[in-house]
């Protein structure tokens, strides 16, 4: 275990446990962005600076555009039901089957300090993933199981090239603006981030008969 | 030409008609202009030219290049019936951005650079709920949507990371590895095509969206990743001598379940969304069959399979569009006669449905056929044979209701053109008034171009068989380190932990 590299990881999975905790939307996307940023520098040795500052801008960029679609919100997101430490527990508990698997079943190439951190933020995704009930803590949610996921992934075969950063930079800025858009029409809605009761959309006049009734 | 320059220009034109979405006019003139733009590169792709970017690899191939001239046709279909519904948005930078991130995602040769890529194109897709004014429910149902691409990319990128390195030192029993990477990745592809039991959020967004956007979430997207993630088993556990029949049993479960509950499920419901939905979801259980019958031959057949999907599967709901916007209801029980007062409907539905149940010789039915006697075998192999044939029951519903005397249907707009003289003092008004007279003709006939697309895709024109079964030799080549062994030495699910060959 390298000391440093073990403290990004230890900073990034802070960052997951602040994201699914906290009730302040711009909290929980601010945790949310340590771990886009971070988890980029979970790797040893570390990426070819181009790979590496793709990967980075598309982080700061998918942190961006989810600060801006909560950016003037008073109302508060779900957050945990659990609470912080029972979160800190969670992820704890994920880091420790990740340090117990290290290459699942083969040697791995990358480092032991990625795959606890990504079976960390794999773990703590899952709660707003399954039980989410507002819009923003799904889209962090969802955002925690890809880095953790690609966390593994650079565990596993170790440090990614800078063209498969290129990828995986534009997975990350993907997905981050495609949740913000839905913040941003739940918002347009009014009200609260949660997730609507009926499904249907009020139906146009025109999916009625008009006549011969 | 390589595929660079369609990628470029389907990006670029839809970030440029998502800037100006505020603008109705120019959002329409850019996302038609976008997807028009796209067809012509989609026609110009050279077949044989590749690109590399370092280590990642751009390459052409002759289904590449079928697979994005019948998507953009397919996109241009889907955008302008949706402009003809009448009060339903269309979603243009949405539909060039998915077809965009699709073709990235055929031309890498990398599976795992493909697999997220191809999760990027389904992350994009979801924002059609959203697009261009969205709401509550189209927000809830795009991030349901969203949550699904994104655990099927999660299993994705698993599954490549794990097998995708040096596997010479393999400490577990290489069919736990490979029998889960297997189900990972087949569970990843079933869930992106919202297959039965993974249905609840395709279910609910025919709820929000128009059936001209459905098509782009369920299909559009989610055929490119079904493709990389079929050329990756085939690739990692084609020629493995690991016994995977309780895997391979259970995607097959997942595929004959979603073929026969969702004829049922499509025959059950009243509103035409529905029906597409689950016509969709029916059909992709067929391709699901791809991932169990693994082997070259059966690869071509899915890929094939496929090109229908997207084809047969846009038209179909181009064609329920077209119904909403011409009676204006999409309830089955309300559209009795629906044949009688709509002659172009009638005939895009006909070539619909040859298309989707295919006649004996069509390159479609043949891989359908194909597909079911290499997944199944036994007493089962002729029930599913039956089986795939069930949307005929829906279909057949269809027909008796439009053939019947019509109950609630008012005659509507007339369906036959209505087209005045030119009037060049004022075209632009002349165009506006043109159009708004024909939109139910419009809608009508590009519902008949789709389905005439459809019988010739499922024909087998242009070359689709042959392009499908190159595509899978290519996809299926093995490419990693893994306990292959000789052929006829002992199948490795015997084998001790830590021992391959």
């Amino acid at each position: 275990v390298t000391p440093a590299l073990a403290g990004v990881a230890l900073a990034v999975v802070v960052g997951g446990v602040l994201a699914v905790s906290a009730r302040a939307p711009r909290s929980a996307v601010f945790g949310l962005l340590i771990v886009l940023v971070g988890s980029s520098f979970v790797a040893e040795p570390l990426p070819e600076s181009l790979g590496l500052a793709a990967r980075l801008v598309a982080a700061v960029l998918a942190g961006e555009l989810l600060w801006i679609s909560v950016r003037g919100v008073e109302f508060l997101t779900d957050g945990s039901r659990l609470g912080w430490p029972a979160e800190v527990l969670v992820a704890a508990a994920g880091g420790a089957v990740g340090y117990g698997s290290h290459g699942l079943g083969a040697p791995a190439l990358g480092p032991v300090e990625a795959q606890v951190a990504g079976f960390a933020l794999a773990a703590l995704a899952i709660a707003p993933l399954l039980n989410g009930n507002d819009i923003l803590r799904i889209g962090i949610g969802l955002n925690l199981l890809l880095a953790g996921v690609l966390l593994v992934a650079g565990a596993l075969g170790g440090t990614w090239t800078p063209e498969e950063l290129l990828v995986v930079a534009g997975l990350i800025a993907v997905v981050g603006g495609s949740v913000a858009a839905m913040v941003r029409a739940t918002r347009s809605d009014g009200g609260l981030l949660e997730l609507s009761a009926g499904m249907a959309r009020a139906r146009k006049p025109e999916a009625h008969p008009l006549d011969g009734r | 030409m390589t595929v660079t320059p369609y990628l470029v220009a389907s990006l670029g034109f839809a970030a440029l008609t998502w800037m100006v979405r505020g603008r109705r006019e120019a959002y329409v003139a850019s996302g038609v202009a976008g997807l028009v733009a796209t067809l012509f590169l989609a026609l110009l792709l050279d077949p044989a030219a590749s690109i590399s970017f370092g280590s990642i690899e751009l390459a052409g191939s002759a289904y590449l290049r079928l697979f994005l001239l019948a998507a953009t046709l397919v996109g241009i279909g889907l955008a302008l019936s949706g402009l003809a519904g009448e009060s339903r948005d269309h979603g243009a930078p949405v539909i060039l951005a998915t077809l965009g991130i699709g073709g990235l995602t055929l031309g890498l040769a990398d599976p795992l650079a493909g697999v997220m890529a191809g999760s990027a194109a389904g992350a994009v897709s979801a924002v059609i709920t959203v697009v261009p004014t969205g709401d509550r429910a189209g927000a809830t149902a795009g991030i349901r949507g969203l949550r699904a691409v994104a655990i099927a990319a999660a299993l994705g990128i698993g599954a490549t990371a794990w097998i995708g390195r040096d596997l010479s030192d393999l400490q577990a029993q290489p069919v736990v590895v490979y029998g889960l990477a297997y189900l990972a990745m087949a569970g990843a592809v079933a869930i992106r095509f919202g297959a039965i039991p993974f249905h609840l959020w395709a279910a609910r967004l025919t709820d929000v969206i128009p059936e001209s956007a459905l098509p782009v979430v369920t299909v559009l997207a989610a055929a490119p990743f079904a493709i990389v993630g079929a050329g990756w088993i085939e690739a990692s556990t084609g020629s493995l001598l690991v016994d995977l029949g309780t895997e391979r049993g259970l995607v097959l479960a997942v595929a004959v379940g979603s073929v026969v509950m969702a004829a049922i499920a499509a025959l059950l419901q009243d509103e035409l969304e529905h029906v597409v939905g689950y016509s969709i979801v029916g059909d992709a259980g067929v391709a699901l069959l791809g991932l169990v019958a693994l082997g070259p031959e059966s690869g071509g057949a899915m890929l094939t399979w496929i090109l229908l999907l997207v084809v047969g599967r846009a038209a179909f709901a181009a064609w329920a569009a077209s119904v909403r916007a011409s009676f204006g209801t999409g309830r089955i029980s309300e559209l009795y006669g629906w044949m009688t007062r709509a002659p172009i409907l009638t005939a895009a539905f006909g070539l619909i449905v040859v298309a989707a149940i295919g006649v004996p010789g069509f390159a479609a039915f043949e891989a359908r056929s194909l597909l079911v006697g290499r997944a199944v075998e036994g007493p089962l192999a002729p029930l599913v044979a039956i089986a795939v044939l069930a949307p005929l029951a829906y279909y057949g519903r269809l027909v008796s209701v439009g053939v019947g005397r019509p109950r609630y249907l008012g005659r509507g707009e007339d369906w036959r053109p209505n087209v005045e003289p030119v009037d060049l003092t004022a075209p632009l008004a002349w165009w506006r008034q043109t159009w708004q007279r024909n939109r139910r003709f419009a809608g009508s006939v590009v519902a008949l171009a789709l389905g005439l697309l459809a019988v010739a895709t499922s024909a087998g024109a242009f070359g689709a068989a042959e392009a499908s079964a190159d595509a899978a030799r290519a996809r299926g080549a093995p490419v990693i380190a893994s306990p292959t062994g000789d052929p006829g030495s002992e199948p490795a699910s015997t084998l001790e932990p830590g021992g391959t060959d």
